[in-house]
């Protein structure tokens, strides 16, 4: 029997790909015990459970929530079916972290937030890129007013088509990625959506266009998704702008907030901030002066790994383990929703957008 | 080893992976000493464009050709692709990726493919290839044998992705010969080799911050030249006395890695490499997952000491099973494949591994 508030009990359904990640995070945090996975394939659910040691695996979600009664369950499957596994998962009082995309549409959103009021849970969608330590300095910084007001956001998330993910899809044409109403964009963007409405308060208005600018070579449905997304974002007196590509190299994942006081870049790949500030002196000292301070910038970042290389301290996703951490904090009532259920909707409704615009604007 | 035409009448055989490296020479095989229908189960994208130069202009191997595109989620296009087919040659898998997209891409495909292939019934022959690595080699030690004898690997997690998913694959191959009584075959061929592709192989060594690591040192390299392991699964695919056995494909007059290096340095490219013998591999594996489980994978388990042990320690990879029973031999001599390889090579520098 397990000690109520020592160990947080973690299933986790949906044993493709990013599965690994959520079983090695999770087990990054004290206290917690995986008890199960599970997968409509048994080879699926059988390579997890071997690979990392679980005891029991299931292709039967019933079974799985039966008799390894988690505390908390991953639904890490694909995102069509997160509303109707959600909705069980709750529905049996038990907390939900799940993957993103979060649903596949607002109203789906709303359903799923809306049972997990019903059964006092915690529904946390998988919005990690906001909590990777960039970030989070580049927040810690913008709410003390490091650089003024913020008057535009740009994100860009890059994205490579022959990837280890990327070559799946692009050789399934059955693959679940080409059934999502949006596609490829579908369900990445919720990244930059998500890095943008951290610092974007109020309702947003969109005006999106997708684009397919790689070599349509199929003749099939994997000709459809769109490969680059453009989004402007407008709230109140702010302003931002999404760019989701698969030609841009490297390929990567940045976040930039352009404030009345200074500029922050803050890029999850080489997990650095840099701050601008311009320069006050005149004439070609201030061409110096600037050089300077960038150089002083990225010094500081430099050395700052240095030693985080020799104290083992930059982890490849550690924004999903401090989300992890936080959510799990949250279910023992340590601390708060990290990401408010609201603000899980404000996302999917972003989300919407853009879609609906970019297919509406689409020519085909 | 002649196939000899006409066995037993015109049959239809399936293979999968027919536009692969291997499959393709199998596929010319089977036109070139057979007398048998192939049909290729190929990729939805691919043409029989793809084909051409294999076809060449002899209709005669046109008319025995046919192009099956489908995916291995279609269950109904694979019940139609085995339909009139006697013999499968199950050739595609997954090389890339992550272990579940591997596992989604072959074992999960072997599996559509085998339920398609029960429900008809009258296959005469099921032949998988496998791969060596698939083998338990490292619970032998230096210096013995890896064949057939050797039990299966009983820690693939251990191991590579593709040895993981290969593990599974050939279970699942065996689960369905017991449970359905499917006459198979199952062939482990070792490293296989010609051009298109480099010499270089990890049992040779890595490259590492700019470094080529020589891993291999004085160990003979289980190559067998594409056309050579070709050859041996259709040989176990139209066999038909010999059924239900695994057989480990190795050429013979099997090079060392040292000579393989010193080879590609002289006639490709003069890469800087440096060597590390098998008993400080080991220890640098100890180290390496000693700091990957202090520190929860900060940096991850490239070398395991089970890993150095099945891939690098050095062993004797013979091949008499194959030539007993299969008459199989390798037509093309290690020399002859090698001087082919190493031309291709030359032809195409910008290609090379290292620079």
């Amino acid at each position: 029997m397990k000690q109520q508030g020592v160990t947080l009990d973690i299933a986790i359904i949906g044993c493709g790909q990013i599965a690994d990640s959520h079983i090695l995070e999770s087990r990054r945090i004290d206290g917690t015990n995986i008890v199960g996975v599970c997968d409509l394939n048994k080879h699926l659910a059988k390579q997890a459970a071997l690979r990392f040691n679980i005891t029991h695996h299931f292709t039967d979600v019933e079974k799985l929530l039966k008799e390894t009664k988690p505390d908390v369950v991953h639904i890490t499957t694909p995102p069509r079916s997160h509303f109707s596994l959600g909705q069980i998962v709750l529905k049996r009082g038990i907390h939900v972290y799940m993957e993103k995309p979060f649903t596949t549409n607002l109203s789906e959103a709303e359903e799923l937030i809306a049972t997990a009021n019903k059964m006092g849970k915690l529904i946390c969608a998988g919005h990690n890129a906001a909590f990777d330590p960039a970030m989070l300095r580049l927040k810690k910084l913008t709410s003390k007013g490091n650089i003024g007001n913020i008057v535009h956001l740009d994100s860009l998330m890059g994205y490579n088509l022959d990837g280890p993910f990327g070559a799946v899809f692009m050789n399934d044409p059955y693959h679940w990625l080409h059934k999502l109403p949006g596609g490829l964009a579908q369900n990445n963007i919720s990244h930059p959506i998500s890095l943008i409405l951290s610092q974007m308060p109020g309702k947003v208005t969109v005006q999106a266009n997708g684009f397919r600018f790689r070599k349509q070579q199929f003749n099939d449905i994997r000709d459809t998704f769109f490969d680059e997304v453009r989004a402007l974002l407008v709230s109140e007196n702010i302003t931002g702008q999404l760019i989701f590509t698969s030609r841009c190299r490297p390929v990567q994942t940045y976040l930039r907030a352009l404030g009345t006081d200074g500029v922050i870049y803050a890029s999850m790949d080489s997990r650095t901030v840099t701050i601008s500030k311009g320069a006050n002196m005149p004439g070609p000292f201030a061409k110096l002066q600037w050089a300077y301070r960038e150089a002083k910038e990225s010094n500081r970042e430099l050395y700052g790994h240095v030693k985080n290389m020799l104290t083992a301290n930059l982890h490849y996703m550690e924004g999903m383990k401090e989300l992890l951490n936080q959510f799990y904090r949250a279910i023992q009532g340590k601390q708060s929703m990290p990401i408010p259920m609201e603000e899980t909707l404000r996302v999917t409704d972003v989300m919407d957008q853009i879609i609906n615009q970019c297919n509406a604007n689409d020519p085909r | 080893m002649t196939l000899g035409r006409a066995h037993k009448g015109q049959q239809t055989i399936l293979v999968t992976g027919g536009a692969g490296f291997l499959g393709q020479e199998v596929v010319k095989i089977l036109l070139a000493e057979t007398d048998h229908t192939i049909r290729c189960l190929v990729r939805p994208e691919t043409t029989q464009q793809r084909f051409e130069k294999i076809l060449g202009d002899q209709q005669s191997h046109h008319n025995r050709f046919e192009l099956f595109p489908a995916s291995f989620n279609d269950a109904d296009a694979l019940k139609d692709a085995c339909k009139n087919t006697s013999v499968v040659l199950h050739l595609a898998a997954s090389t890339v990726g992550s272990i579940p997209s591997q596992i989604a891409n072959t074992v999960v495909a072997t599996e559509n493919l085998l339920n398609a292939c029960v429900a008809r019934k009258a296959l005469s022959k099921f032949v998988l290839c496998s791969s060596f690595g698939v083998i338990g080699a490292s619970a032998i030690n230096r210096g013995e044998d890896i064949d057939e004898q050797v039990p299966l690997e009983t820690h693939p997690e251990l191991r590579d992705p593709y040895s993981f998913t290969k593990l599974a694959q050939e279970q699942l191959l065996w689960k369905y010969q017991k449970k359905y009584d499917l006459p198979i075959n199952v062939i482990r061929p070792g490293v296989i080799f010609g051009p298109p592709h480099s010499i270089l192989t990890p049992r040779i060594g890595i490259s590492m911050f700019g470094l080529f690591l020589h891993l291999g040192g004085k160990n003979k390299i289980p190559l067998t030249f594409k056309t050579n392991c070709a050859k041996a699964i259709v040989l176990a695919g139209l066999n038909e006395h010999i059924t239900n056995e695994a057989f480990c494909i190795v050429d013979d007059d099997l090079p060392t890695s040292s000579y393989l290096l010193k080879r590609y340095k002289k006639q490709i490219a003069p890469i800087r490499h440096i060597r590390i013998p098998y008993l400080i591999l080991r220890q640098l594996a100890k180290l390496n997952t000693w700091y990957s489980d202090k520190t929860n994978d900060h940096i991850p388990k490239i070398f395991t000491t089970y890993k150095v042990d099945a891939m690098w320690q050095g062993n004797n990879f013979p091949n008499t099973k194959a030539k007993k029973m299969l008459n199989w031999r390798p037509e093309t001599s290690m020399d002859e494949a090698l001087d082919a390889t190493f031309e291709y090579m030359k032809s195409t520098l910008h290609n090379v591994d290292h620079k």
